[in-house]
């Protein structure tokens, strides 16, 4: 092959073409958020891009509507329920899975990301007629079941994926220093997967708050969740208002991943 | 089942701490440790040397417990150790990796482990005082690891374990982590420290310099056997193999016949031995002796030579194949020249090894 002529243009245009790319993406991830909440500041009652002048009104509405208070305490409600349960069923299932000594391990890991491959509407429908079998009916209980099954996989593989980057021979140390391996659990191995565990918590909660796929069909129908609301809401009202309830859920979402990067450090959340 | 092949006369008077016995470690068909038996005295540094995968973690796992062998018995003090959890050993692990605890100080990492027996928190402080103090850390009780040089690193994991009192120490090549210059000096630091707390020991290294600088006796292992346990001059000056004598510094080998217990020497001085028919000779290149011109009946022509300091490492080809020697230098004028015919002697036949072909 002939060298290129001109080895450090072709490498300027080539590295210019990757750092075009990812200010694109960057540009397409961030872009649809920013027009809904420079829309929720308009003036003006109709929905329209640019927007004009800026106020807080629409917000003021927001919490104004007995409705959407109402809906936004469930949808924390059932965030928190999510967040909770992935904890709790998620933690235990990520360490079976990495450090399990008996066969099937494998099977669990792979089994645990099955529901979160299902299409959303699919799980939704599934949790419901399971949740009927056995007398749950739509509630926000099982809502937030619903969600977990969705969504307890992201947790398992955040723990998972920590856990084996763990220096196993941490756990020998300790249990070599004397401690039970309950004992080492509790001060070495849980210190160690906290990161693991604020981050999972976090894209479950952010899931449980917002995630409307599986709720549309568990979510108890005199408790709607804040999604489901917003989404009646689109097809009767044409004001700004649906744009300050979008960027609630926005400024909820951030608000939990700076808590979060406060708490243990950004490079904690992409561990 | 367990079978314990120490008489028990023996294990009474036996001053051993730690012993090991037949023991033999399979992964599925896979035999790691076969029939290996050690003891180590009171006080004792014993070291494990051997090329990497010969089984000595495996052998220090098995002592420390995250292992049990399918077959023979680990002892300290005479107890068999098979019952004991490991983490009521009384063992204590300075991993390869060191294992520091990342999210905790060095005070923390140190006290560990008498957090764990429930100590009270003063008298907790006040032996991990003493034992920061032990290791010339004093001062850096409130950093993390990841503050902390290599060498400090592996003191740490010396005094984590030395703060347990623990009667048996297993340091698994713990010079591996460092700088290669730092190594030196390092070595002769941890044997004193070792000798001055009167641990006994056991070290495993591949370095041949590491383990003579290390040890009072060394046990070297070749594919999960035990081929010879000595000190290391009787290592270096009586290899009990030749995959010893190869192992530990150079040596020549060459094929002879031993008859009525004797083999005669290429140079015409003979040697006795228990073995008969084909045998192979070995000699450290010290051993032997070179001289300008056609002298004797060992004859050869001189391929290289270099000066190593006041020695020169001579390369010679002769009927019995390529031999090295290491002698001291001559003054210029008796200094042969690559090419030349030398003739080539033994100097103690005593010193020469004979081993099955
Ligand atoms: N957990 C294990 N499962 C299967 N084989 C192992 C395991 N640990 C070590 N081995 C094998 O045992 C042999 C000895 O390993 P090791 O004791 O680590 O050697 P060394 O410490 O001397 O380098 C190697 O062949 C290695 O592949
Ligand atoms: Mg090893």
């Amino acid at each position: 092959m002939k060298p290129p002529r001109n080895p450090a243009l072709t490498d300027r245009l080539g590295i210019g073409a990757m750092l075009a790319l990812a200010v694109l993406s960057l540009v397409i991830l961030v872009a649809p958020s920013i027009i809904v909440l420079m829309i929720s500041f308009d003036t003006r009652a109709f929905v329209s891009f640019p927007p004009q002048g800026f106020t807080f009104d629409w917000y003021r509405q927001v919490f104004a509507q007995d409705v959407l208070v109402e809906a936004m305490m469930n949808s924390l409600q059932v965030g928190m329920a999510v967040t909770i349960l992935c904890v709790l069923l998620g933690v235990p299932t990520a360490l079976v899975c990495v450090r399990g000594r008996f066969p099937g391990t494998t099977a669990l890991s792979v089994y645990v990301l099955v529901p979160h491959m299902v299409p959303g509407i699919v799980l939704g429908v599934a949790v419901l007629f399971a949740g009927a079998l056995v007398g749950i009916g739509p509630s926000m209980g099982l809502q937030a079941i619903s969600i977990t099954v969705f969504v307890l996989a992201v947790m398992v593989r955040t723990v998972q994926s920590r856990l084996q980057r763990l220096d196993a021979s941490l756990d020998e140390a300790a249990a070599n220093l004397g401690a039970t391996p309950f004992q080492a659990l509790r001060t070495i191995t849980f210190p160690l997967l906290m990161p693991a565990i604020m981050a999972g918590a976090v894209f479950t909660f952010i899931e449980g708050f917002d995630n409307i796929s599986v709720a549309i069909f568990t979510h108890g129908f005199r408790d709607r969740p804040l999604p489901i609301e917003l989404l009646a809401m689109v097809q009767s009202v044409n004001t700004p208002l649906v744009a300050a309830v979008s960027g609630v859920q926005i400024l909820l979402a951030i608000l939990a991943l700076v808590a979060v990067s406060f708490s243990i450090g950004l490079d904690g959340v992409n561990d | 089942m367990m079978q314990v092949p120490v008489a028990k006369a023996e294990q009474a008077t036996s001053a051993a701490v730690l012993r090991i016995a037949a023991v033999s470690k399979r992964f599925g068909s896979m035999t790691v440790l076969q029939d290996c038996s050690l003891s180590v005295a009171e006080g004792e540094i014993v070291t494990l040397l051997g090329p990497s995968g010969c089984g000595k973690t495996t052998l220090l796992r098995c002592i420390a417990g995250f292992w049990n062998p399918e077959e023979g018995a680990i002892l300290i003090d005479g107890q068999d150790t098979v019952q004991t959890p490991v983490n009521r050993r009384p063992v204590g692990v300075v991993f390869q990796s060191y294992a520091l605890f990342p999210h905790l100080t060095v005070a923390e990492n140190i006290g560990y482990g008498l957090r764990m027996r429930g100590l009270p928190k003063t008298e907790i402080a006040a032996r991990v005082a003493a034992a920061l103090e032990t290791v010339s850390l004093s001062g850096l009780g409130g950093r993390y690891p990841a503050q902390l040089s290599g060498g400090q690193q592996q003191r740490v994991a010396i005094a984590r374990v030395l703060v347990l009192e623990p009667r048996v120490l297993l340091l698994d090549e713990p010079f591996n982590a460092l700088d290669a210059k730092l190594r030196g000096a390092m070595q002769v630091d941890l044997r004193q420290l070792i000798k001055r707390l009167g641990m006994t020991a056991i070290f495993v290294t591949h370095d041949q310099e590491e383990a003579l600088t290390m040890s009072d006796r060394i046990a070297v292992m070749r594919a999960g056997r035990i081929e010879q346990v000595a000190p290391p001059e009787e290592i270096f000056d009586r290899p009990a193999t030749a995959y010893v004598a190869d192992f530990i510094g150079s040596s020549n080998f060459w094929q002879a016949e031993a008859q009525a217990g004797r083999v005669i020497l290429p140079d015409g001085q003979d040697l006795s031995t228990s073995l008969t028919g084909p045998v192979r000779v070995m000699s450290r290149p010290h051993n032997l002796s070179l001289q300008p011109g056609a002298l004797g009946p060992w004859q050869g022509r001189l391929l290289f030579q270099r000066s190593v300091g006041a020695l020169v490492e001579y390369h010679v080809t002769t009927d019995s194949g390529d031999m090295r020697v290491m002698a001291m230098r001559r003054p210029a004028a008796r200094q042969p020249v690559e090419g030349d015919t030398v003739t080539l002697g033994v100097i103690d036949p005593g010193l020469c090894a004979v081993y099955e072909p």
